[in-house]
């Protein structure tokens, strides 16, 4: 258990490293040989069409879905050898928040921190700091299931960030926010990339020009590109892969 | 980390509202029989008393009190059960279990804590009504202690069951009509009288022939390890049916 609470951080280990993945779901829906390194610091626009694979991807490297082949290991740990201690080190926010309606947005919280190892002060300090950059202060006491979507969605992310972790995975963060609330995410996803690596999938390339340092495009299942995003026309970019 | 998910899972449990009208029924149901049966002994008291074995207060209320509300936690532990998985399933909330450092046993054991606590207190209203007695005539304790325990097995088993067919499907529905399906399937097996060699061992499998004992206040071990047996078998299919996830994605 003090390995899985243990969140320092190796500098020599990737956040993230993930070799040769693949996964079959169906006849017509499969991941082939995805390979990705990221570093702290980094924020990984996932691009593609809808389809192309990218929320199977998320799956894989957060250990909700096992890969056929290939491996995951998040900050050293491996996902296959290690599951718990490798899940401790990362935060995952998928496309449908895994939020409890019934529950209050604290009480959530707690309980996000405290299956990811959390305990009195720590998890107290950290509540109060996730509460604060995902602006929930208002809703705090309330329900989740009488907030709006943007709220929920923010509610996601403050779970998938109350542990600090070295990998946080987003599966299309901007869902349901408002103009306001997307700058506000960005802002916030700048801030977290100071001590985390960062993956977001998006569909939207303006979303990932804004911030991401770094975009990889999934096309039918298969990492076509990756690189760093710099500037350069990223619907040229993205239109020159998916061709 | 399993007393976690217990508290949340019980919490959520008291916060419904189907909780709270399942458990006000319940409870007029236990104080429907408690007053029924209580009317029937003073009225047999004295025929009773002049049997060889005399049956006092305790054991005729242990039989025809206590007994009959095992079928009632039989039916009701699935109906707590239900939405253990089911509803995680169905509000894609599982995710915040499958990415989080949590094992599957952890996960299980803890629902079905939570699950049983609760359904706890109402076995422990249930024998409390009997208990409230002893301020005005003796109570048999081991007797009633004998068959609150048996009553707590039987529905930790019921749970189990019920946590188990949660952990199958997203229709809460079709969990609980199947987790009451085969838990009735055991209870009609006590009932049945077959001849032949192989179904006499199916009889065993019978919930009331492994309950009766304790409501006559003998504890048998092969009773005890039979309820624990069943509720370790369907805690532990729900715990490879929640690893397998990860591997067939569903």
């Amino acid at each position: 258990m003090a390995a899985v609470l243990d969140n320092t951080i190796e500098t020599n280990n990737f956040a993230l490293n993930a070799d040769s993945l693949c996964r079959r779901l169906s006849e017509s829906a499969s991941v082939s040989d995805v390979t990705l390194q990221m570093r702290r610091g980094e924020v990984l626009g996932l691009l593609g069409l809808n389809g192309a694979g990218k929320t199977t991807t998320l799956r894989m490297l957060s250990g909700v879905l096992v890969p056929d082949s290939g491996s995951v290991s998040i900050n050293g740990f491996s996902m296959h050898d290690q599951p718990l201690q490798a899940r401790a080190q990362l935060g995952y926010l998928p496309d449908q928040p895994p939020v409890y309606d019934d529950l209050r947005v604290h009480e959530y919280l707690t309980l996000a921190g405290k299956i990811r190892g959390l305990r009195s002060n720590r998890l107290s300090l950290q509540q109060s700091l996730v509460t604060e950059q995902c602006m929930l202060g208002d809703v705090n006491q309330k329900r989740i299931g009488t907030l709006s979507k943007g709220y929920k969605q923010r509610v996601g992310l403050a779970q998938a960030m109350i542990h600090q972790p070295a990998l946080l995975l987003l599966d299309e963060p901007s869902n349901g926010l408002d103009p306001q609330q997307l700058d506000s995410m960005r802002t916030l996803i700048a801030t977290i990339a100071q001590t985390s690596a960062v993956i977001l999938s998006t569909h939207l390339l303006s979303e990932a020009q804004a911030i991401c340092n770094r975009v990889a495009i999934i096309h039918e299942g298969k990492l076509v590109t990756d690189q760093a995003s710099d500037g350069e026309n990223l619907e040229h970019i993205f239109q020159g892969a998916i061709r | 980390m399993i007393a976690t998910i217990a508290g949340l899972e019980s919490r959520r449990l008291f916060r419904s509202a189907h909780t709270w009208v399942m458990a006000a029924l319940l409870a007029a149901l236990f104080g429907f029989l408690f007053l029924k049966q209580l009317e029937s002994f003073l009225s047999l008291q004295s025929a009773l008393a002049a049997q060889d074995h005399p049956i006092g207060l305790t054991g005729f209320m242990s039989v025809r009190y206590l007994e009959p509300l095992a079928l009632a936690f039989t039916l009701v532990a699935p109906l707590f059960a239900m939405r253990s998985f089911s509803d995680e399933y169905r509000q894609q909330t599982f995710a915040l279990w499958q990415s989080s450092p949590v094992s599957a046993s952890s996960l299980v054991l803890g629902k079905f804590i939570g699950i049983f606590a609760a359904l706890t207190l109402l076995i422990l209203l249930c024998a409390g009504m009997l208990l409230i007695m002893k301020a005005f005539v003796d109570i048999d304790l081991p007797l009633l202690l004998s068959a609150t325990l048996g009553l707590m097995l039987c529905t930790a088993t019921c749970t189990a069951c019920g946590v188990y067919f949660s952990t199958l499907t997203q229709h809460s529905l079709i969990a609980i009509v199947a987790s009451i399906a085969l838990l009735l399937f055991s209870w009609l097996l006590g009932s049945a009288n077959f001849a032949s060699l192989p179904i006499q061992f199916i009889r065993e499998l019978s919930i009331p022939n492994h309950l009766r004992g304790f409501f006559q206040g003998y504890i048998q071990t092969r009773d005890i390890a039979f309820f624990l047996l069943a509720t370790g078998l369907f805690l532990g299919l729900s715990i490879i049916k929640i690893d397998s996830m990860r591997h067939t994605g569903q």
